[in-house]
């Protein structure tokens, strides 16, 4: 991940080619990505080449029809779409999860783990229930309208359910743990020493923060936007429930070929390998960037 | 803290180890059928009765079961296709024929289920449950009349609409308003229809196929085309409030049934069940849990005055219902055309 | 800092708030006298009665917590030695594993649900216990390898060289120097499998067989007919049951520091 900017040593580790022991630890890793992901990923990759099946299911063939629709307007202004609202979701979860990420992370220790848990427990219970409490949160005779109502705030109910911003609501609801717990690990190793000496050298705390506090949690940003924004990318649960199903992403359209009326396999498996392979892409290239940036 | 994680696990452990245990060694019978379709009041007793252990995996949607049943996964003995899937599964020759004599409480099922063009003869399905799909009113806050799919969408409503999340049905709406009934799904009728949903689809205010009732009964909406089951859930509900009325312009009729796929490992136990649920003091349980129309006239005779009266799980009248068809390669230019109009008149 | 540390902790307070106003309607409807779950009638303890003599229901959380359990031991393990592994060594395939293991992040649940139980039913594999952990540990270790890899950023290599030069072999270096050092992002990592894995919905449908339904597929049949209460008792009773867990543990743990 990115490089430190401090006096801590620029390469990341005495990197060497694995001995044999090496390759024999690594081995269960390689084959669990062989089994579990690249076979899956080539069944898909051969679905997509396919031909429809009237029942759904796939006639072997070959065609790049199915791609042909990928490109289609009506296909990439949802997934146009479904960028911005994970853009959004990440932004606004590094924004509001950051600060707490950095009190547990700095908390006493016995504090730490109690902070952890109350972060992690609402979200052992069902999605489900979670999304239709939102519901009763946000609808017109909800508690929020009911309350806003209530202390002479409006004067009529606040349309909040059904929308773009009930959908955003319910995204950071759901992954702002996903920001939070990765870069709460990057925050507790920061030394104390650090920050104190970032102060007395006459830095205000806003800029200690900035200049010098968040690039070395940068790691940990980087984790946490990882696993915030490509999983945003996929759903498909929270926007049907929470944007009354008219703020369709990617992921819906991809389930509707397998679990809807459209029985168009060979074309959802071409919308997954397209959103695979930019990923893969992506996330190759800015990977080598920092191998690179780490090991000049 | 590996302790206190060691400590938590192993408590986890004590309470998941505590469990019901299973049966082993019984006759099995696998069931795959929709969520909440088959109370477990009729599993247990076909279990008391004959023995067999009957297991039930659910699905939400027609195509959610093709999807499993084409991966090749487990044998299952039994599905409950809708109509116009068993019509898909047959040409496609994925149902067992069923064996009438061994199916004696067939004779409960009423004539009108007969010479659909599904499964004219019965041969390969049994029906379950019927239902329609129509149209619910808030009669406190719409007063004027509401009789088919062009008094609902209206400029006045907008906003105020849920529907079902499932473009066939809202395409077939609109080609039911064009006087073109569910055999006409072609090139040029979408085409025709295009406009029609133009001009709906930015009047709904919530897409729901699984549970539609929420909206209104939130007061979000105040109109809704939902299935019959959900409208007749609200009518017990909140009695007086609500009113169920079939669009004149003709409403979909739906006939989930029970039938056989090829590769089922139990087919004895299998017929077995369906004469079982053909029985109408069985059939009737269906009936007290889930109020959608019951094809078993046997069983019918033996309802509540109050769930024959619910207007939504037995509309009275002569109205006009129709059955879907298969409509083979157009779903995929159904999707998209769906997909495009919603993208456009939402956000 | 005081200013700013006060400032956060309001902040984190706010957060909390946030993350438990759903929650506290979920446990509240827990007592609601509609079957519904829509809106509040009355009061009612009758769907705490039914989830004793719902077993399946009460079944199928045992099968969730037994599948969380496993999947999160097997990301931990998987994910801390990938993410060690990748830091350690230098191959040219490191890249194109690092991508191969973050993959199932991004293929939709429904594609990868279909070709993972195509690839279950080739090999033979029987649905169960089995292929739900697979499908699970799969898309769960990535999150604690990214984790784990963050935490490594910016490690001092002396640390490890200092194990070794007191006389530590490489396993127990690893053992009393790296895995402690690693600990918040292991923690992190398993929290996040957990959570994760308590809460799978698509992928667990189509690996799952009918004797090894997991919560969530259970709740999710149930919409249709609508979200009785039952379930947010069953919920209400897991939460209240983990927080009093832990909360025994802290205790015991002060008392025996």
């Amino acid at each position: 991940m990115r490089q430190e900017t401090t006096g801590f040593t620029a390469a990341a580790g005495p990197q060497r080619p694995p001995g044999t022991a090496g390759w024999l630890l690594l081995a269960p890793l390689i084959l669990w990505a062989v089994a579990f992901v690249v076979a899956p990923a080539v069944i898909m990759l051969g679905y997509s080449f396919a031909h429809r099946g009237t029942l759904g299911g796939v006639v072997p063939g070959f065609t790049l029809e199915n791609y042909a629709g990928v490109a289609d307007p009506v296909y990439l202004r949802i997934v146009w779409r479904s960028i911005v609202y994970a853009a959004i979701t990440t932004a606004i979860c590094l924004v509001a999860g950051y600060p707490v990420a950095y009190l547990i992370g700095r908390a006493d220790a016995r504090w730490r783990n109690l902070l952890l848990m109350g972060v992690m427990v609402p979200f052992w219970t069902s999605f489900l229930i979670r999304t239709y409490a939102w519901v009763t949160i946000l609808k017109s005779e909800g508690l929020l309208n009911s309350l806003f109502l209530q202390l002479g705030m409006i004067g009529q109910p606040l349309e909040m359910l059904y929308t773009p911003g009930a959908v955003v609501v319910g995204l950071v609801y759901t992954f702002l743990p996903f920001m939070i717990l990765p870069i709460y690990s990057s925050v507790e190793k920061l030394d104390g020493a650090l920050i104190e000496a970032a102060l007395d050298l006459g830095a205000g705390p806003m800029r200690a923060f900035s200049r010098v506090i968040v690039p070395l949690t940068s790691p940990g940003i980087a984790a946490g936007v990882l696993l915030v924004f490509v999983p945003a990318l996929g759903i498909y649960a929270v926007n049907d429930i929470l944007g009354g199903g008219r703020v369709d992403m990617i992921g819906n359209i991809i389930e509707n070929q397998f679990k809807g009326n459209a029985r168009n396999w060979p074309f959802g498996a071409a919308l997954g390998t397209t959103l695979l392979v930019a990923f893969a892409l992506v996330y190759a290239w800015v990977s080598r960037r920092q191998r690179e940036l780490a090991f000049r | 803290m590996i302790r206190t994680a060691s400590r938590i696990l192993a408590a986890l452990a004590l309470v998941a180890a505590l469990g019901p245990a299973r049966v082993a060694g019984a006759e099995e019978l696998n069931l795959f059928a929709w969520s909440e379709y088959v109370p477990q009041s009729v599993l247990d007793g076909f279990q008391k009765e004959t023995g067999i252990q009957v297991n039930y995996e659910t699905y939400a949607s027609n195509e959610e079961m093709l999807a499993k049943l084409l991966s090749g996964a487990a044998s299952y003995d039994l599905v409950q296709p809708s109509e116009y899937t068993v019509e898909a599964m047959v040409k496609e020759k994925l149902l067992l024929p069923l064996d009438h004599a061994k199916l004696p409480n067939l004779k409960n099922i009423g004539k009108e289920y007969y010479g659909q063009p599904y499964d004219p003869k019965l041969e390969y399905s049994v029906p379950y449950m019927q239902g329609t799909v129509g149209i619910v009113v808030n009669t406190e806050k719409v007063k004027d009349p509401i009789t088919g799919y062009g008094d609902v969408f209206q400029e006045k409503y907008k906003g105020r609409i849920v529907v079902l999340d499932d473009a066939l049905e809202i395409v077939t709406w609109a080609l039911a308003t064009l006087g073109l009934g569910p055999d006409a799904v072609t090139k040029e009728n979408l085409e025709k229809v295009r406009p029609i949903l133009a001009k709906w689809l930015p009047l709904v205010k919530v897409y729901d196929s699984d549970s539609p009732k929420t909206a209104l009964l939130n007061g979000d909406v105040d109109l809704g085309i939902v299935w019959s089951g959900e409208a007749a859930i609200l009518l017990k509900e909140e009695p007086g409030k609500f009113k169920y009325v079939l669009p004149k312009e003709g409403a979909h009729m739906f006939i989930d049934s029970l039938a056989i796929p090829k590769g089922a490992p139990n087919v004895a136990g299998a017929l077995k069940f369906i004469d079982y649920v053909l029985r109408p003091e069985v059939s009737r349980k269906i009936s007290e849990e889930f109020p959608y129309t019951n094809p078993n006239v046997e069983a019918r005779k033996l309802l509540t005055k109050e769930e024959r009266d619910n207007a939504a799980s037995y509309p009275p009248g002569n109205p006009k219902l129709e059955t879907f068809r298969d409509i083979g390669p157009m779903a995929a230019d159904v999707d998209k055309l769906f997909t495009d109009l919603k993208a456009k008149s939402g956000s | 800092m005081n200013r700013v540390h006060r400032l956060f902790a309001t902040w984190t307070g706010v957060v909390f708030a946030f993350f438990y106003l759903p929650i506290a309607i979920l446990v509240l409807f827990s007592f609601n006298e509609s079957r519904l779950n829509i809106v509040w009638t009355g009061f009612t303890l009758d769907w705490y009665r039914f989830l004793f003599e719902d077993r399946g229901l009460v079944r199928t959380l045992q099968n969730s917590l037994i599948v969380a359990a496993a999947t999160t031991v097997l990301s931990v393990v998987l994910g801390t030695a990938g993410g060690w592994l990748l830091y350690r060594y230098r191959y040219r395939a490191a890249t194109v594993l690092e991508t191969l293991v973050f993959l199932p992040m991004i293929v939709p649940e429904v594609i990868l649900g279909v070709s993972l139980l195509i690839l279950f039913v080739t090999v033979g594999l029987r649905l169960g216990y089995t292929t739900i952990v697979i499908s699970h540990v799969t898309f769960c270790f990535p999150f604690v390898m990214a984790a784990v890899q963050a935490r490594l950023a910016g490690l001092d290599p002396s640390l490890e060289e200092a194990a070794l030069d007191l006389g530590a072999t490489p396993p127990q270096a690893f053992a009393k120097v790296l895995v402690p050092y690693l600990m918040p992002a292991i923690v992190s990592g398993a929290l996040m499998a957990f959570t994760l894995s308590l809460d799978e919905l698509i992928v667990t449908w189509f690996t799952a067989s009918a004797g090894t339904r997991t919560l969530p597929l259970e709740i999710f049949g149930r919409v249709k007919k609508g979200l009785d209460p039952s379930l947010n008792a069953i919920s209400t009773v897991f939460i209240v049951f983990t927080v009093f867990a832990v909360a025994l543990t802290e205790l015991l743990r002060r008392r025996n520091p």
